[in-house]
């Protein structure tokens, strides 16, 4: 694998479970045993009711747009090549919103609304990225 | 003691500020001392009477306050210090009205200096920029594992969501920063003052789209200051006291995103209608919006004039988009805004320099870009807070 360059996380306790459910191609996130209130970022507790039981649960890797941007300008040499690129607000069919790139997709194509599921981009041996692809399978 | 008991206890008596321009090649702590020197200046008080100190924006960009009062011989009761975020102006200088009511120090001197042309590329969204990358998220939603990065990106992520939620367009945004450059004309310490038109702002390169390069504040150098006293003592000073009237804090949790007002749908906020309601700043001061002679806002990106209008209740949510056509920000319009020329135009100092022109508006000191009979003045941002600032 070519060497990657662009910022890696910064995974910590809290986020590890995320990050190695990603590897293991699963989408993983944080939902309250007692009031189920899912939530992202990762964090100790529930922040609906504060319940410290909670479980790593799977999503569907489903979701829509909920906006979008272009960067025009790099902010870090990493990306220079591949200005100008996408990022992403996708809101996920259960609810919390991540932030990603849309791949599959001309950036003239990208529409708030449309539906949206995950590709899992293993960036590094120990990184896997959730970036989304139009639902069914992008049009490049 | 209910908050409102603080209405009126304290005062700006003197406000001052450094040249502002880009690559002054001057250092934070020399640029905080000549705001500070002028401010203390135009309240008529010397360097023994300050014994307060509060900064909102230190290292890496700016002057820290403990080593201002050991480069500028100052001797403190009291000092106190933000993180590096131009989000914190009303709360310093809340914390300020709180310190000289409860007696914890007579006068003090709240800035920021600020050198961004030094520190542009290791530290606003470049690979210098840990906060990005800090845990939990970066404080304008940056997430730089997936490129996105900078405080901009995250109000192009909001002003991408406005236009297709209401239906508004870059080109009414463009107004915002017409009206900003107009005012800046008028302002000799501008950095920005040549005229733009809407067809300029239009042909401006993106550098996070939908935002055009004249939608972003300046990239500068300079330090601006306030100094708040006790209003007794403010009233035997040099000039005409300006009364902080209201005072909200600063709003923070998962309904909260920098950019935009509750219930507008981006990061993990809910979606709904967010209706301003009664808002404590208005309570506080006793006024209503329709009262004001002016609006200030935090314009680090145009479109955060647009939510910040319709937070604070001047407009209806999706409203603000028509409301900032035909003149109605400008100077002679029905709501005049930044009248300074802003961050877009005047300088970015991370909103002090706001508070310069807000209180010399209202000692009817602006010359050519004098508000008539300006009486009440708001600072209200898109993130939350506020200041009524009212006419001694």
């Amino acid at each position: 694998m070519a060497e990657y360059k662009k910022p890696l996380p910064a995974i910590s306790s809290l986020s590890e479970p995320y990050w190695t459910g990603l590897k293991h191609r699963d989408l993983k996130l944080q939902r309250c045993n007692d009031c189920q209130t899912l939530w992202y970022p990762p964090g100790p507790f529930c922040p609906g009711c504060w319940s410290r039981t909670f479980t790593w649960q799977n999503l569907s890797g489903r979701g829509k747009v909920n906006s979008w941007v272009i960067f025009h300008q790099a902010y870090f040499s990493s990306v220079k090549d591949e200005i100008p690129y996408n990022v992403a607000e996708v809101e996920l069919e259960e609810g919390p919103r991540l932030l990603t790139n849309l791949v599959g997709i001309d950036n003239a194509d990208i529409k708030i609304g449309m539906p949206v599921e995950i590709v899992f981009d293993d960036v590094t041996e120990e990184v896997t990225l959730a970036k989304f692809r139009p639902l069914g399978g992008g049009s490049k | 003691m209910p908050a409102w008991d603080l209405k009126d206890q304290a005062a700006v008596s003197g406000v001052g500020h450094s040249p502002y321009g880009k690559r002054l090649n001057r250092s934070t702590i020399d640029l905080a001392g000549e705001a500070i020197r002028n401010a203390l200046d135009d309240a008529g008080l010397t360097r023994d009477d300050l014994d307060g100190l509060i900064v909102s924006f230190g290292t890496p960009i700016g002057a820290d306050a403990d080593t201002l009062a050991y480069a500028l011989g100052l001797k403190l009761r009291m000092y106190n210090q933000t993180w590096a975020h131009g989000r914190f102006t009303a709360t310093c200088i809340q914390n300020a009205a709180m310190a000289v009511s409860a007696g914890l120090a007579n006068h003090v001197a709240c800035l920021a200096s600020v050198s961004f042309s030094g520190f542009r590329k290791p530290m606003m969204g470049g690979a210098g920029d840990n906060e990005g990358a800090r845990e939990g998220g970066g404080g304008h939603g940056e997430d730089p594992v997936y490129g996105m990065t900078s405080p901009g990106a995250g109000a192009a992520l909001v002003a991408q969501k406005y236009f297709h939620r209401y239906g508004a367009t870059s080109r009414q945004l463009a107004s915002v920063a017409v009206a900003f450059r107009k005012h800046a004309a008028l302002n000799p310490a501008a950095l920005m003052r040549e005229p733009i038109t809407v067809e300029d702002h239009q042909n401006s390169r993106y550098v996070c789209e939908p935002l055009h390069l004249l939608d972003y504040c300046q990239i500068n150098d300079g330090a601006a200051c306030v100094i708040v006293s006790r209003s007794d003592r403010a009233r035997d000073l040099k000039k005409k006291p300006v009364y902080i009237s209201g005072m909200q804090g600063l709003p923070a949790g998962r309904e909260e995103f920098i950019w935009t007002h509750p219930g507008f749908g981006t990061s993990q906020q809910k979606v709904f209608d967010y209706k301003p309601d009664l808002q404590p700043v208005y309570q506080m001061a006793g006024v209503t919006q329709k009262e004001m002679s002016a609006f200030f806002t935090y314009d680090a990106f145009a479109i955060l004039v647009w939510t910040a209008l319709e937070r604070w209740g001047y407009c209806k949510p999706g409203e603000a988009a028509a409301f900032t056509q035909d003149g109605r920000i400008e100077l002679g319009g029905a709501l005049p805004i930044n009248t300074n020329g802003g961050l877009i135009s005047e300088a970015h100092v991370m909103g002090w320099n706001h508070q310069v022109e807000i209180v010399r508006q209202l000692r009817g000191e602006c010359g050519p870009r004098q508000i008539a009979n300006a009486q009440l003045i708001q600072w209200g941002n898109a993130y939350g807070d506020s200041l009524i600032y009212r006419k001694g």
